[in-house]
């Protein structure tokens, strides 16, 4: 990030990338501590896998209805592992390839969330006074507001995409980050150094986003990786509402699916299963990494 | 159903609230499949009195029959008052309700009525003529009061009661559905207290006075209606001793009800619902013939009767080539066996042939085959070709695209857009599938390319031919028409008039079929199925119950009240229904053992957190 690296400073930019490969390994080792947060970085990676290389395993096809191979609802089969949906289009195929867009949708909402906690935490921290009184006014009553009625608010009165739901749950699940935020922007700034950069003449500019923003990036990233569950799952849960993409597959949509053919009271136990397992377990990973690297970066939460 | 306006409201039965409570439902689900339910047959809980419940999910608009426009109003208001005349079960002609006997003057305009003695209102007053004639009057005198049946008083003239059992209209034109008049006669000493009829929605004070085989003893809106029979009702008293429409907004949560005994009838099942409820012990499936088609309209460019365009539908489509192209490759034999799952007919004239005298089909050489390469020639023919990324443009450059308003909330119609956006975009054309909760509003205003579409057919079919003249478009862009797709057709329209006047029952027919071949070449409303009523009910709380038409048709929303109304309460109704533990059950265990799994998990990673904290 140092942009002075001009030439003949070389010593100081490699010093700068040693320093950091070392933080890297020293997170490494104490993340390797915490065997669950393992377990949940071996799921991810396999889940990570499985969606990226869909496009080879099951093909873009696989939505298609017109060119479905088999008849409607088949049990699972050797053709068809877990069964067929109302078209008759293979359900593993579908969880592959749902896992796409489960996972994207998920990652994307996470991030827009962050960063608009991220924006406002910074702001209000460092500014104070009444831009801060109004700002954390704003997020207690983002924080009141029950989150899933505001994103449901907002699926129904747009239009049904994607982008709706990642704008849908981006701006409804902000304020915890922004709150936590907050609190670590005036916990750096009341340090010596941030003094110190305001005497040789830092603006706020500077303060916020040379000194401030590093400082709170650990608690972001930890924020991030446990928001990304809840961006799945309320994914999955606007999806099964009805609300999402129809024309996309994602697992919440499948479930929708099979509620809308009647899966649940005909007892067709391999449509609803799976992609309610793959949520689960999406979840379960995220969250168990996200807990380790809290647990790691977070002081407060001590070293192992 | 001719009170079904509007109809993509009223007959893809809409679920408000539905959203929010799917949650809610979901999370009950799992508890109902768990959880023993008390047993619902009212044996035990009132003391042998038989109900029959019925599941539903459609919210009712008004129970006042001046406002009511769905179909679970309307088929209240069937049940709750008289009309002048009914349909029969067996085959839909008329036959006497609450007239006896009709006949009409030489010069068609004057038709006498004449009242039955033998019918009371539910208060003990006799019922007369007069009630009659202050139904219609007020319906055409006070425009708050016309608005579900303006349209079957607009051609009258003046209707009089000269006797307490003679009934006298007067009209403007000759009118040939003056024995279809579905006008839900109401009792004038009630009814006249009414100030604003535009507010009064008749459901503050029970029991409501009628004179229909059953009265209207309770209601609580989304929650259930509920009805005791009219023990003096002159065709017979019905014989369960209650009627309950219970509310359930998810259908799998009144399948679920049904097996396990706490409703005895469930409507509008998807194919795997009802193949599974075929092989469950007591209860009978009803898959008959629909008096619904299914359709894909595209829009004519909308435009009022002042002759103001408006809207923003794709001029491409007012090519009868596209038109034509784009209905040739769907295919609707496809659709049949995929979407319904042969729980359809395949769509060929607008009425379906459950209605045979005016059943008509296009015969082969004007029929729009499923024919993809004569699609694709027509395309070229109209100026559309197909460019280097696949995707065909027209002659101004820009690539020909679609827009598809559907139902978001209807299953079906979901499926099939996705159909149709796989077929066009093998032609080269993009589609766009707009569904939304309300295409009401887009669908007024015309902002619409194509549009699934959908109505329930009476069996006279004049209302349904109605709403596509040029009549029926709204008076301005603001206003509200009977209109279905802003269609303007003056050859249909002089049909449309020919067959109003008509009194003789096959010419009309005739008349009718010649409007249906006009309607099919202009191109805009596409039948594509005539999807089935599928139902089912327990037998082991009704005996018997009566289907319209008898040999093969619906229960629910029927026009008229002969299902409810014929119901046999089976004698052993106290039965409860046995069988172990559902597929509901199992998959209720699992989800709470894999709920409680995950909770025991995070309660031990929490412990965990909680000892760092603790240092």
């Amino acid at each position: 990030m140092t942009t002075a690296a001009a030439p003949g400073n070389d010593g100081s930019g490699s010093l700068a990338w040693a320093r950091r490969r070392d933080s890297l390994a020293r997170f490494w080792r104490a993340y390797r501590t915490h065997r669950a947060g393992l377990y949940g970085l071996a799921g991810l990676a396999v889940i990570a896998l499985i969606a990226l290389t869909a496009p080879l395993t099951v093909g873009g096809n696989i939505q298609s209805v017109t060119s479905a191979p088999g008849s409607a609802l088949e049990s699972p089969s050797g053709q068809f592992p877990l069964g067929t949906d109302q078209f008759g289009r293979s359900l593993l195929g579908l969880l592959i390839w749902g896992a796409r867009i489960s996972l994207a949708v998920g990652l994307l909402a996470a991030a827009l969330s962050v960063a608009i906690g991220t924006l406002v935490g910074i702001l209000a921290g460092h500014y104070g006074g009444w831009l801060a009184t109004a700002l954390m006014r704003i997020t207690d009553w983002f924080l009141v507001m029950p989150t899933l009625v505001l994103a449901i608010v907002l699926a129904t009165v747009m239009s049904h995409s994607v982008w709706t739901v990642i704008l849908a749950i981006g701006v409804t699940s902000w304020p915890t980050t922004a709150r936590l935020v907050r609190a670590q922007t005036i916990a750096v700034e009341s340090r010596p150094y941030i003094e110190r950069a305001r005497a040789l003449g830092g603006g706020h500019r500077h303060i916020m986003s040379r000194h401030v923003l590093p400082n709170v990036m650990p608690l972001v990233l930890a924020q991030t990786t446990l928001g990304i569950s809840n961006a799945i799952l309320t994914e999955a849960t606007l999806a099964f509402l009805g609300l999402g993409d129809p024309t996309v597959v994602s697992w919440g949509g499948m479930l929708q699916d099979a509620r809308e053919a009647g899966a649940v009271s005909s007892g067709h136990w391999w449509y609803l299963a799976p992609p309610g397992i793959a949520i689960a377990l999406v979840a379960l990973s995220f969250t168990l990494c996200g807990r380790a690297v809290e647990a790691v970066l977070n002081p407060k939460l001590g070293v192992r | 159903m001719a009170r079904t306006v509007p109809s993509r409201n009223a007959l893809r039965p809409p679920r408000p609230g539905r959203r929010v409570a799917i949650g809610a439902a979901a999370v009950a689900l799992l508890a109902t499949a768990v959880l023993p339910v008390r047993g619902a047959v009212a044996d035990d809980s009132k003391g042998g009195e038989k109900v029959l419940t019925v599941a539903v999910s459609q919210s009712v608009d008004s129970l006042s029959p001046f406002l009511a426009q769905r179909v679970i109003s309307t088929s209240v208001h069937r049940l709750m008052y008289e009309y002048l005349t009914d349909y029969d079960a067996g085959d839909g002609h008329a036959v006497p309700g609450l007239a006896t006997a009709w006949n009409t003057s030489p010069d068609k305009l004057t038709w006498t009525y004449t009242i039955r003695r033998d019918a009371k209102w539910s208060d003990g007053r006799q019922v007369t003529a007069d009630d009659a004639a202050w139904t219609f009057n007020k319906t055409m005198t006070d425009k708050g009061a016309a608005t579900a049946n303006g349209s079957f008083v607009a051609n009258f003239k003046k209707v009089t009661a000269p006797g307490p059992t003679t009934l006298v209209v007067e009209l403007k034109r000759p009118q040939a559905t003056m024995t279809a008049l579905d006008v839900p006669i109401v009792p004038r000493h009630v009814w006249e207290k009414v100030g604003d009829f535009t507010r009064f929605n008749n459901d503050r004070r029970f029991p409501v006075v009628g004179d229909g085989p059953f009265v209207l003893t309770d209601y609580k809106v989304d929650q259930y209606i509920k009805l005791r029979p009219n023990k003096t009702f002159w065709r017979g008293a019905p014989q369960f001793d209650e009627l309950v429409f219970k509310y359930y907004k998810d259908n799998d949560a009144a399948v679920a009800a049904l097996r396990k005994g706490e409703v005895s009838f469930v409507s509008n099942l998807t194919p795997a619902q009802a193949s599974s409820l075929k092989s469950a012990s007591h209860i009978k499936v009803n898959d008959a013939p629909g008096r619904r088609f299914f359709a894909l309209a595209a829009n004519p460019g909308a435009q009022s009767k002042d002759g103001t365009r408006f809207g923003d539908g794709n001029p491409a489509l007012l090519d009868p080539r596209v038109r034509r192209a784009l209905f040739a490759s769907v295919d609707r034999t496809m659709l049949v066996d995929k979407v319904f799952q042969g729980h359809a007919v395949e769509g060929e004239g607008y009425i379906p042939p459950r209605f045979a005298d005016y059943f008509w089909k296009p015969a082969a050489e004007q029929r729009i085959a499923y024919d993809p390469v004569e699609a694709a020639a027509l395309l070229d023919a109209a100026g559309y070709r197909t460019g280097a990324d696949g995707r065909r443009t027209g002659k101004d450059g820009r690539p020909l695209g679609l827009r598809l308003l559907c139902h978001a909330i209807d299953p079906n119609d979901k499926a099939v857009s996705k159909y149709l956006q796989e077929w066009w975009a093998k032609l080269g054309i993009g589609l766009t599938v707009d569904c939304v909760d309300n295409v009401t509003d887009p669908w007024m205003s015309g902002e619409y390319d194509l549009a699934l579409d959908g109505y329930s057919v009476s069996p006279d079919p004049d209302y349904v031919l109605s709403i596509h003249t040029c009549a029926a478009r709204p008076a301005t862009p603001r206003a509200t028409g009977q209109t279905d797709d802003f269609v303007c057709d003056r050859p249909f329209d002089e049909l449309y008039a020919k067959q109003l006047a008509e009194y003789d029952t096959a010419k009309r027919a005739d008349l009718v079929k010649r409007m249906e071949s006009r309607l099919y070449d202009t191109g805009y409303i596409n039948v594509m199925a005539y999807p089935n009523a599928v139902e089912a009910y327990r037998t082991d709380q009704i005996e018997s119950i009566t289907t319209m038409p008898e040999a093969a048709g619906n229960i629910y929303g029927q026009d008229g009240y002969w299902s409810w109304w014929s119901a046999v309460p089976a004698s052993g109704s106290a039965a409860k229904p046995g069988g172990g533990p559902s597929a509901g059950v199992v998959l209720g265990i699992v989800a709470g053992a894999i709920v409680l799994a995950g909770a025991a998990s995070f309660v031990v990673l929490r412990r965990r957190v909680d000892a760092d904290d603790r240092e």
